[in-house]
C-alpha cells in the first residue's frame, strides 16, 4: 500500500537504532508511541532500525512502516565500529524509500547518535532537513570519561546538532546541558516533554517548521 | 553518451599525502583519464599545507577533514573518517545536481562512504583492490582482522566490477571473497616512465661517488623493511656475490626489521659493502633507480610489485624472486631474472650472472623498457579503466536505478 501525496501532510523518515520488539531503553516503546500517532495524524512514518534477523520492510497495525537492516559486517571490536558500518545500511533503505517516493520525504527525525552519520549525507546528498531528538547524551551515559571511544561518540552527536535544523529535548535540564556541553544557541533547541497536554501538537508543528523550510542549512 | 564521462574517486591519501603505493596510482590514473576528456573529482584525505580544493594535473582534488582527535585504534579511525568523506562527497554530487556517472573506491580504506553513496545516488560502483588484509596479515587471526576482512568482502559484494593489477591478485581476491569470476577485471598497475628520462642524460659520476666507490657494482633494493619483502634473503646472498664481483649493497627503505637486518650484515662482516639509507625521496631514488646495474626484488609475498616495474623504467635490469605479481611483470631471460623465492644460492645467482655479462644486462634493459611503455603506461591503463566504465554504464542504463533517479 503507498499513500499518495493528498492523502497525507507529511512524509517522514524516523531513523532509531532501538524499536519493537527490540527493546535496549526507553526510546524504543517512545519512538513506537510517536510513530503511531502521528499516524493518526496522517504523517505517513517510516521507521528504520535495525535487527539481527527480523530484517526487511513491514507495514504494523498501527500504520507505520517499519524497515529493519542488520549489519554486513559480522564480526567487530566495538559499538563504534558496528555503528559506523550499519550505518551504510540505513542509507540503502532510506534511499529506497526516497527514490520509491519519488523523492518527496519532507524530513528526517534521528533519534539519539547512532544514526546520525546516515542522517547528515542523506541531508547533504538529498536536501532532507533532519530533527535529532536528544534522548540521552555521551557525557552523561559515560560520566563524563573522555577516551577517545567517547570522544568519537560526542563528535558524532556534535556533528547532530551542528546539521541538524532542530534540537528536540524532553526537558530543560538536558536544553541546559546541550547548551552547556555543545555550546549550541538556545534558539536551535525545543523542549517537548512526553507527558504534556500538548506533546503532539508540538512534534507536528516543529516537524512542519522544519519540513517548510528545506534541506539546506 | 551526450556529455563527457565523470567519475568520483575516492582514496584515503592523494599527493602531497604519500603513505603507500595508492596514492600514485590514483594520482596517474586520474590525471591520464583526465587527459583523455573524463572529469575526474577525488575526495581524499587533508594534509597540512595542502588547500582543500585544487585543480591537479586536470583533476579536481578535494581534501575532507580526516578526523583528528585521538582514536581507538586505525580501523575505527578509517570507519570515522569515512564518516567526513561521506558526507562531503554526498554535498558534492549533490552540488553538481547529481551530475557524477561513476564512483570509484581504492581498498577498504574507503569502503564505507562508497557504499552510502552508491545507494543514496543510485550510481554504479568499482573498487580496486590493492591489497586484501588476509594477504596482509597470512591469514585472519583476530576480531581485528576479521572486521577488516569482512569490510573487504562487502565492499567487493556491493561494487559492480573489482579491479585488480595482476592475475595473481585477481585468483587471490576470488579466493578470499568467493568472488564470480565475471566480476573481476585486470588492469595492470602503471608506471610514470617518462619521469626516469631525465636523468639519464645527467652526468651521475658524482651522485654516484656518494653511494658507492667508481669500482663497485651497485646492487640496488627498495621497499619497506619487513619480512615479506625478503630482504634477509639478499644479505644472505651478499657474500655468495661478492665471491664472484666488488659490489656495493645499498638498500632503501624503512621499517621494523631495520635492527635486525643491520645487525644481520654487521655479524657477517659486510658493514662496508651494506648501506642502509632510510627513506629517501622521490629525486633521489630515480637517480639511485638509473645507476644502479641491477635492482634486486626478493619478495616473499607480492600482490603487484611496482619497484620492479619502477627500476626496470629506470632501465635497470631487474632481478626478481619468481612470486604472485612479480612473476607477470619479468619474462625470464628477455626482461628480468627470476630466481627461487626465499633462496639466496639462486638469488646470488642470478645478481652475479647480470653483473658479470655487460651485454646481457643490456639485453635485459631494453626489452624491459618495450615492455613497460607497452603493458604499463598510464594513458593505456586510463584507457582500459574508461573502457570498463562504459561497459558498466552501459548495463547500467538498463537497469531501473537508471530510469528512478532521473
Amino acid at each position: 500500500m503507498r499513500f499518495s501525496r493528498s492523502e497525507s501532510l507529511m512524509r517522514v523518515i524516523m531513523l532509531s537504532w532501538e524499536y519493537p520488539p527490540r527493546i535496549v531503553g526507553q526510546m524504543a516503546n517512545y519512538v513506537k508511541k510517536l510513530a503511531a500517532q502521528l499516524v493518526k495524524n496522517k504523517v505517513e512514518v517510516y521507521v528504520i532500525t535495525y535487527h539481527d534477523f527480523l530484517t526487511g520492510g513491514h507495514d504494523d497495525s498501527d500504520g507505520v512502516k517499519t524497515i529493519r537492516v542488520t549489519n554486513p559486517v559480522h564480526t567487530h571490536i566495538g559499538v563504534l565500529t558496528w555503528v559506523l558500518t550499519l550505518n551504510q545500511e540505513v542509507e540503502r533503505v532510506s534511499a529506497n524509500v526516497y527514490y520509491g517516493v519519488s523523492k518527496q520525504v519532507d524530513l528526517m527525525d534521528v533519534h539519539d547518535w547512532h544514526f546520525i552519520p546516515a542522517a547528515v549525507t542523506l541531508k547533504r546528498g538529498m536536501d532532507i532537513p533532519f530533527t535529532y531528538s536528544i534522548e540521552s547524551l555521551e557525557e552523561h551515559r559515560s560520566h563524563g570519561a573522555n577516551s577517545p571511544f567517547n570522544m568519537a561518540i560526542k563528535s558524532i552527536e556534535w556533528l547532530g546538532m551542528f546539521e541538524a535544523k532542530r534540537l528536540i529535548v524532553k526537558s530543560e535540564w538536558m536544553r541546559d546541558e546541550v547548551i552547556r556541553l555543545y555550546k549550541v544557541p538556545a534558539e536551535k533547541i525545543t523542549i517537548i516533554a512526553p507527558d504534556s497536554a500538548g506533546w503532539l501538537l508540538d512534534v507536528l508543528g516543529t516537524y512542519r517548521n522544519v519540513a517548510q523550510s528545506g534541506g539546506s542549512i | 553518451m551526450s556529455r563527457d564521462l565523470s567519475v568520483m574517486m575516492l582514496s584515503w591519501e592523494f599527493p602531497p599525502r604519500i603513505i603507500g603505493g595508492i596514492s600514485p596510482h590514483v594520482h596517474y590514473l586520474s590525471k591520464s583519464l583526465a587527459k583523455s576528456g573524463v572529469k575526474v573529482y577525488v575526495v581524499t584525505c587533508d594534509f597540512p599545507g595542502a588547500p582543500q580544493h585544487e585543480v591537479v594535473d586536470g583533476v579536481e582534488v578535494f581534501r575532507i577533514d580526516s578526523y583528528k582527535n585521538p582514536s581507538p585504534d586505525f580501523a575505527t579511525w578509517v570507519y570515522l573518517m569515512n564518516v567526513n568523506m561521506q558526507k562531503e562527497a554526498a554535498a558534492l554530487i549533490n552540488g553538481l545536481g547529481g551530475d557524477v556517472d561513476v564512483i570509484h573506491a581504492h581498498d577498504w580504506l574507503v569502503a564505507t562512504a562508497a557504499i552510502g553513496l552508491k545507494h543514496v545516488f543510485r550510481k554504479p560502483l568499482f573498487a580496486t583492490i590493492h591489497s586484501t588484509e588476509t594477504g596482509r596479515r597470512n591469514g585472519i587471526h583476530f576480531d581485528y582482522e576479521r572486521m577488516i576482512h569482512e569490510t573487504e568482502a562487502w565492499l567487493t559484494y556491493e561494487a559492480w566490477k573489482v579491479i585488480c593489477c595482476s592475475d595473481y591478485m585477481i585468483s587471490h581476491v576470488q579466493w578470499a571473497f568467493g568472488l564470480p569470476s565475471d566480476k573481476l577485471v585486470m588492469v595492470p598497475n602503471g608506471v610514470n616512465y617518462e619521469a626516469y628520462s631525465k636523468y639519464r642524460t645527467e652526468d651521475l659520476s658524482q651522485f654516484r661517488s656518494k653511494f658507492a666507490l667508481p669500482e663497485e657494482k651497485i646492487v640496488l633494493f627498495v621497499g619497506r623493511l619487513v619480512y615479506e619483502k625478503g630482504v634477509h634473503v639478499l644479505v644472505n646472498a651478499a657474500p655468495k656475490v661478492l665471491d664472484k664481483i666488488n659490489a656495493k649493497f645499498i638498500i632503501v627503505g624503512n621499517g621494523y626489521m631495520k635492527d635486525q637486518l643491520s645487525g644481520l650484515a654487521k655479524g657477517m662482516g659486510l658493514t662496508h659493502k651494506v648501506l642502509f639509507t632510510g627513506f629517501i625521496e622521490d629525486e633521489t631514488l630515480r637517480r639511485l633507480q638509473t645507476c644502479a646495474d641491477v635492482s634486486v626484488v626478493p619478495s616473499l609475498f607480492e600482490p603487484f610489485g611496482i619497484v620492479a616495474v619502477e627500476a626496470m623504467a629506470a632501465k635497470s635490469p631487474v632481478v626478481v624472486s619468481d612470486t604472485g605479481g612479480l612473476s607477470e611483470i619479468v619474462e625470464h631471460d628477455v626482461s628480468g631474472v627470476k630466481v627461487y623465492v626465499s633462496n639466496p644460492d639462486s638469488l646470488a645467482w642470478g645478481i652475479t650472472r647480470v653483473l658479470t655479462d655487460n651485454s646481457y644486462a643490456n639485453w635485459l634493459r631494453t626489452n624491459a623498457y618495450k615492455k613497460i611503455q607497452e603493458k604499463y603506461d598510464w594513458d593505456k591503463i586510463a584507457q582500459q579503466t574508461e573502457t570498463i566504465y562504459n561497459n558498466v554504464l552501459n548495463e547500467y542504463s538498463k537497469s531501473f536505478w537508471a530510469q528512478t533517479t532521473t
